[in-house]
């Protein structure tokens, strides 16, 4: 016993050094995305203070570009407007008949506090949380409504969105105006570029061509836009397109984004997990 | 014990410059330097290996609560806190490392200095992106990320060693 004592002793930084290791390990191991997005939205509790006062005075400094861009894109609406206007003389006997009601989509505005581009599971941190209504399943829009993530958390007044640049990103994209679609993963490379993976052989995409949302996802809006083709090849047995799509907004220079819910997305989901449902699809 | 403040003072500002200066950078995928580990480099020469595991494991344990990432500095931090010992032994020598000191170019020489800075970064920056990309089928991409970053952060590690050992010059 004693000689298992002495041992023990000559050993112990090596078996603490394991043991701290194994217990660090497990951590990691059994974590998700969604614990790391958990672990953030704590820690933004702490310094997200401060990375607002750096985001503030970056804002600043980039005001006169994102005064460009609104200016652009008051213009574009101002255009939309017009013809609208043209159209709304032709529409208002057809309006009469339908039931407006509120929108299906409720969307919202925040700005960046914390964003990383260089990491393998890129996290955005939003300023605004469930005090301003935002609720995780939001998808996140960039400012002329290019889509770059999903919300994944929320604290009162923090929310976490995981980045397209995100390696557990999953959703579902087509190229425009046809109805072959597939799912746009990243694949760690280019922060410029993710994949549209499985479009059908059929698909023919050339390079420009746009990329945008179904709505299948649930988390965006349909032909939210995605990018456009840079590339495309097939896979090797010659049964899909790979394509290479470049992303329409820069996730690295995000400053404000629009967030966009889907009202109806919990009725859907109670929907489709009803027990009427569920005995229609039972295995048997 | 009279080194507490200049270290309380390096592992405030190492954990700070990490999180708000170099986990902000966005200028390649390639490029993440982690700096945070200038504080487990520059501990005395004779830090007994308990204390440098404790230390490891504290600032693996905050980083990982700043960053988000469930682990993977604590992991890397204490394995470099637990090669340290081994690897100044073989560089610097297992006497001279009794005599103490903080690390430094002027006390082990600069080639040896440097060279005991870029393997300690080495094999925390390749622990950190081998765990943080999970897979070996990128691993040419993984590889260029490791190089690029351990090229920069042991030239910012020197630096700062620089800084460190300039502000105590009569306690060398």
């Amino acid at each position: 016993m004693h000689k298992l004592f002495e041992f023990i002793r000559s050993v112990y930084v090596a078996v603490l050094f394991i043991v701290l290791e194994v217990i660090a390990i497990s951590y990691y191991a059994r974590s998700t995305y969604y614990t790391q997005a958990r672990l953030l939205t704590r820690s933004n509790q702490v310094i997200g203070g401060v990375h607002s006062l750096f985001t503030g005075v970056h804002r600043y400094f980039s005001l006169g570009h994102e005064n460009r861009q609104l200016t652009e894109r008051v213009i574009q609406l101002e255009e939309r407007l017009a013809q609208y206007e043209e159209a709304a003389t032709a529409e208002r006997l057809d309006s009469y008949l339908q039931d407006i009601g509120a929108s299906k989509y409720h969307f919202a505005t925040a700005c960046v506090v914390a964003n990383t581009v260089n990491r393998a599971q890129n996290l955005i941190t939003l300023d605004r949380g469930r005090r301003d209504s935002i609720i995780p399943e939001m998808g996140v829009l960039s400012p002329d409504g290019a889509m770059a993530g999903y919300v994944v958390d929320c604290t009162d007044r923090y929310s976490v969105a995981m980045s397209v640049l995100n390696t557990s990103f999953r959703a579902s994209g087509k190229l425009a105006g046809s109805e072959y679609y597939g799912s746009i993963y990243w694949d760690g490379h280019d922060q410029n570029v993710v994949i549209l993976g499985d479009v059908s052989k059929y698909a023919d995409p050339q390079p420009g061509e746009e990329v945008v949302t179904t709505g299948f996802s649930q988390y965006f809006p349909a032909d939210v836009l995605i990018g456009w083709v840079e590339s495309a090849e097939m896979n090797e047995t010659r049964t899909a397109y790979t394509v290479r799509v470049r992303l329409a907004a820069e996730i690295s220079r995000l400053n404000e984004v629009i967030l966009v819910a889907n009202r109806d997305l919990y009725e859907i989901r109670d929907l489709q997990q009803s027990d009427l449902i569920e005995q229609h699809t039972r295995l048997e | 014990m009279y080194r507490t403040l200049p270290y309380t003072g390096l592992f405030a500002v190492t954990v700070l410059l990490q999180i708000f200066l170099f986990d902000n950078l966005s200028i390649s995928i390639y490029l993440n330097p982690l700096i945070y580990i200038a504080f487990l480099a520059l501990l005395p020469l004779d830090t007994p290996p308990v204390a440098l595991l404790g230390a490891g494991l504290g600032l693996g344990v905050v980083m990982d609560y700043a960053m988000g990432a469930a682990g993977i500095n604590t992991i890397a931090t204490l394995l470099i806190a637990f090669l340290r010992p081994t690897l100044i032994n073989l560089l610097y020598g297992h006497d001279n490392a009794k005599e103490g000191g903080i690390p430094s170019s002027s006390r082990m020489g600069n080639r040896t200095f440097i060279r005991y800075l870029a393997l300690l970064t080495l094999i925390h920056h390749t622990v950190f992106f081998l765990l943080e990309a999970l897979s070996w089928s990128h691993l040419p991409f993984t590889v260029l990320r490791i190089v690029v970053s351990t090229t920069v952060s042991t030239a910012f590690l020197w630096i700062i060693a620089r800084i460190f050992n300039s502000k105590l010059p009569s306690r060398l």
